[in-house]
């Protein structure tokens, strides 16, 4: 059976930190997952393309530093989709059921939030600007972030506790100091939970009926639901496929196989091999989506700057019903069962609409920076599995939402 | 038909930062080749760009010292294009939010009249790298020089304004000092801290319209900038009145022939908003620090020096346009040196002798200190002019002080008149011719006999004393 593990740590046991001698010992011990996308030095960071292969990473991510420095052991390189585009091509989540205790998923659209959907686990989305970007091999930089994949949130609150933060190498980070993502109590009853009510629309039956069992047993667990609207939440879709396919468009320029990647031959001047080298290194489905942004680049660009000034408005409008309800919640990402043995080619959707039909539910918080949770339903099926988000650097008191509803009413978890 | 040009200029202006632009890497393009860079300014995968505070500071300092406005909130773009020089395939630009808008220089028109050019905004940008074309054997090959990928620009664009090359001259003459005076830049056209390209268009004088346009790149003196946008006009009106319209490209100039030729041009794409470096918002207590860092400027220094110190309006532009000339002569000013004699010596003996010997003033051995001194003994009569003249000649070569090199090389002046006696007295003896001629009215011939003691003293006599005896004597024996 092949491994999900493209590449595995060639230290086969935790050895200390590299980074300034002993580790803080608050991951100790920690087995972590992670996507080549994010680089550990010397490890082939080829992000799933052709377009980076024979790329070895030079520098540690600030995320993989942080993760030294608390003790956490570096399992190795997870098989992935093409930059994290989508989930074809991987398993993402798979490395939990091959030993490792977390996995960081990069999150561009949902990735994470759907493979915990696919592996019944939780997955955490921070909120943007609160983790580090340095050294993550991006596809849209204003969107994408490191995913958190477990099956139990403490992990995933300890893991968030030691990456996030300030890093004086990413211009895009907090000034301030990273809010407070320590657990806290929650009171259902002082608690509401608003409920959008146009994120059911155009649902499958199956998954509108999860939706709202997981607002019946949000009120049955003590919390005030609150009914929102948000006309527009179907734009969240269109504005993603325009700004984060220009974005993605750009972001992959760089990618001309001079200092890494394959040459294709036969080129006469260094035109041809961009050319050729670009159309040889990108996949067919990833191509589609940089070609797509190329076109409102070049020739629809007043499409990218109406999607521009709806995001704006997009973000407002997210963080006003945030005023309303403390926490939101949404549908469970559209269930893609894994495949009957770990690493055989996932079900690839075949074309741009049908993976963003699959993320329809996850992408707004990749469009307004917000975090987002996913919990995996119950066994028994009395609890669905459904995403939790709330306002933007929220994700302290969300993780706790999320722990006080994983635990049964005398504090133990499901 | 009476044609009239429609010019306008976009100017690059490299800030002399001490790091490059997103990276820490030394702002050193000219060291040995890619030595100065790092995965950002390479942009290898996972590479972030964090912008330079200083980079940030010089560019205000230099719209501010141009009289542009920055504005709270500007933001950069990605201008995108595929090139070699460009690993990433777009160059950190900014297109729809720049740093500053307005701005203006005011200059003098050829007909004396006053004339205002307006900037349209100023942007900060990345340079790209370097491509060097060389031959391996017979197979030409192409070099990337990545040391100058990502060092700080900005580019200033004006106003259509301009109609003359004069115009263009004058205007790229003030900008540079006034930019010098900021502290931001050399602004060298010949070492390419400073590239203008120019936007030239022609239109029947007395019309408003706005023609299609010709790009001209490539001159790195502002001469050439002249001469390429007069060669332009000409070339475009014979071009219009022949029958054939003007068409949008771009054109370099070639220096040696004195002709622009059209260039293949560079494919460029649009610019969207980068989403990796953040916007830039400037808060009014900012600006007002940095104008604050800003000196008196060039026009307003001008009008001090003439008023404090008696200079003509015209040498106080003179002095006041190199703050390095003007600091040198203020230096001499205060050490009591008669600001004449000060302004004398600094333009007509000193900056041509740094100029000779290629070095810089703010760095080179005579200092204010010591020309000071030079010019005290002269004043004092220890010595005199052509001394002086020979002593400052060797002060580039010696730490010694101006009081030393005098008395190591006896340039003392002589001024006992016992001592000078005897060689006037030869003199009037040997130049009879001379003597009728000062009698019989001509006295031109006094300088003459003046001219033949001094050379009798071997340059060290006392002019003043000399001629004292000289008019004693003549007058004496009549």
């Amino acid at each position: 059976m092949e491994s999900t593990f493209a590449f595995l740590n060639p230290e086969p046991v935790f050895q200390g930190s590299p980074h300034g001698g002993a580790d803080d010992g608050y991951l100790r011990g920690l087995r972590v997952a992670l996507q080549p996308s994010i680089s550990v030095r010397d490890w082939p960071a080829e992000a799933g393309s052709v377009a980076l292969s024979g790329f070895t990473a030079l520098e540690d991510a600030t995320v993989v530093q942080r993760l030294r420095q608390a003790g956490a052991y570096l399992r190795g390189y997870t098989r992935m989709s093409e930059f994290g585009f989508g989930l074809g091509g991987g398993e993402a989540g798979a490395a939990l059921a091959e030993g490792a205790d977390i996995e960081l998923v990069l999150d561009l659209m949902g990735e994470s939030r759907a493979a915990a959907a696919r592996w019944k686990v939780s997955a955490f989305k921070p909120s943007y600007s609160l983790v580090s970007r340095l050294g993550i091999v991006g596809l849209i930089p204003s969107m994408e972030c490191c995913g958190l994949v477990a099956p139990d949130l403490g992990t995933i609150r300890k893991t968030l506790q030691t990456v996030a933060g300030p890093d004086d190498l990413d211009f895009s980070l907090l000034d301030e100091e990273t809010p407070d993502l320590s657990a806290r109590t929650i009171d259902p009853a002082a608690t509401t939970v608003g409920l959008i009510r146009e994120a059911a629309d155009g649902l499958s039956t199956e998954r509108q009926e999860a939706f709202h069992t997981s607002a019946r047993y949000l009120e049955s667990r003590g919390f005030t639901l609150k009914e929102l609207s948000l006309p527009d939440f179907a734009l969240f879709s269109l504005v993603h496929r325009i700004i984060g396919s220009v974005e993605a468009s750009s972001a992959t320029g760089r990618y001309d196989s001079v200092r890494y990647g394959p040459r294709a031959p036969g080129a006469r001047n260094w035109n041809e091999m961009y050319l050729r080298s670009r159309d040889a290194a990108f996949g067919t489905f990833l191509k589609s989506f940089l070609l797509q942004g190329a076109f409102f680049q070049f020739n629809r660009y007043e499409a990218f700057e109406a999607a521009c000034r709806i995001r704006a408005q997009l973000v407002t409008e997210m963080a006003n019903l945030c005023l309303r309800a403390e926490y939101l919640l949404l549908p469970t990402p559209q269930d893609t069962p894994p495949g009957p043995t770990v690493g055989a080619p996932a079900d690839r959707p075949a074309s741009l609409s049908a993976t963003y039909a699959q993320f329809d539910s996850t992408l707004f918080a990749n469009v307004t920076g917000q975090p987002a949770l996913y919990l995996p339903p119950t066994a028994d099926g009395t609890r669905p599995g459904f995403q939790l988000s709330g306002a933007a650097l929220s994700d302290g008191a969300l993780l706790s939402l999320g722990e006080h509803l994983l635990s049964d009413a005398n504090g133990e978890e499901w | 038909m009476d044609y009239e040009a429609v010019v306008g200029l976009e100017i690059h202006v490299e800030l002399n930062c001490a790091t490059k632009m997103f990276c820490d890497c030394p702002n050193r393009p000219g060291d040995e080749p890619n030595i100065n860079v790092c995965p950002t300014c390479l942009w290898l995968p996972g590479a972030l760009p964090r912008l330079s505070e200083q980079a940030l500071e010089k560019a205000a300092l230099l719209c501010l010292a141009l009289g542009a406005e920055l504005q709270p909130l500007c933001a950069f773009d990605q201008k995108v294009y595929y090139y070699p020089d460009l690993p990433k395939g777009y160059q950190l630009s900014q297109a729809h939010l720049p740093l500053s808008r307005g701005g203006a220089i005011d200059i003098t028109g050829e007909d004396g009249a006053p004339r205002r050019l307006r900037i349209h905004h100023i942007h900060m940008e990345e340079d790209v790298a370097k491509l060097v074309h060389e031959m391996e054997g017979r197979t030409p090959i192409g070099l990337v020089d990545f040391n100058r990928a990502g060092t700080p620009l900005v580019e200033i664009v004006t106003e259509p304004d301009f109609r003359t090359p004069h115009e263009a001259m004058e205007f790229l003459k003030a900008l540079r000092t006034q930019i010098r005076y900021g502290g931001a830049s050399e602004c060298s056209m010949e070492n390419g801290t400073m590239r203008a390209d120019a936007n030239i268009s022609i239109r029947p004088r007395g019309t408003t319209q706005m023609n299609t346009k010709v790009e001209v790149k490539n001159m790195n003196s502002v001469r050439h900038v002249g001469d390429a946008i007069a060669y332009e006009i000409e070339r475009q009106t014979a071009s219009v009145e022949s029958g054939e319209p003007v068409v949008l490209h771009t054109r370099l100039w070639d220096p040696d022939k004195k002709v622009t030729s059209p260039m293949r041009a560079k494919f460029e794409g649009p610019c969207v908003p980068d989403p990796s470096v953040p916007v830039i918002r400037l808060s009014g207590e900012w600006i007002a620090e940095m104008r604050a860092r800003l000196p008196e400027m060039p026009t307003v220094r001008a009008e001090r020096l003439a008023t404090d110190y008696g200079l003509a309006p015209d040498e106080a532009l003179t002095v006041s346009a190199d703050p390095q000339v003007a600091d040198f002569f203020e230096a001499l000013a205060a050490q009591e040196i008669e600001p004449r004699t000060a302004l004398h010596w600094l333009t007509t003996q000193l900056l041509p002798a740094v100029k000779d010997t290629r070095q810089e003033l703010s760095v080179c051995r005579v200092t204010p200190a010591r020309l000071g001194a030079l010019l005290k003994m002269m004043a004092a009569g220890k010595i005199n002019a052509n001394a002086a003249r020979e002593v400052l000649t060797r002060m580039f070569h010696t730490d010694d002080t101006p009081e030393a090199i005098v008395a190591a090389q006896g340039f003392t002046q002589v001024s006992d008149p016992d001592a000078l006696g005897a060689m006037v007295q030869q003199v009037l003896d040997e130049q009879p011719a001379a003597v009728a001629d000062y009698r019989g009215g001509q006295v031109k011939a006094l300088g003459f006999l003046v001219g033949r003691v001094m050379q009798a003293s071997g340059g060290k006599a006392n002019p003043k004393v000399i001629r004292e005896l000289l008019t004693d004597r003549l007058s004496a024996a009549e």
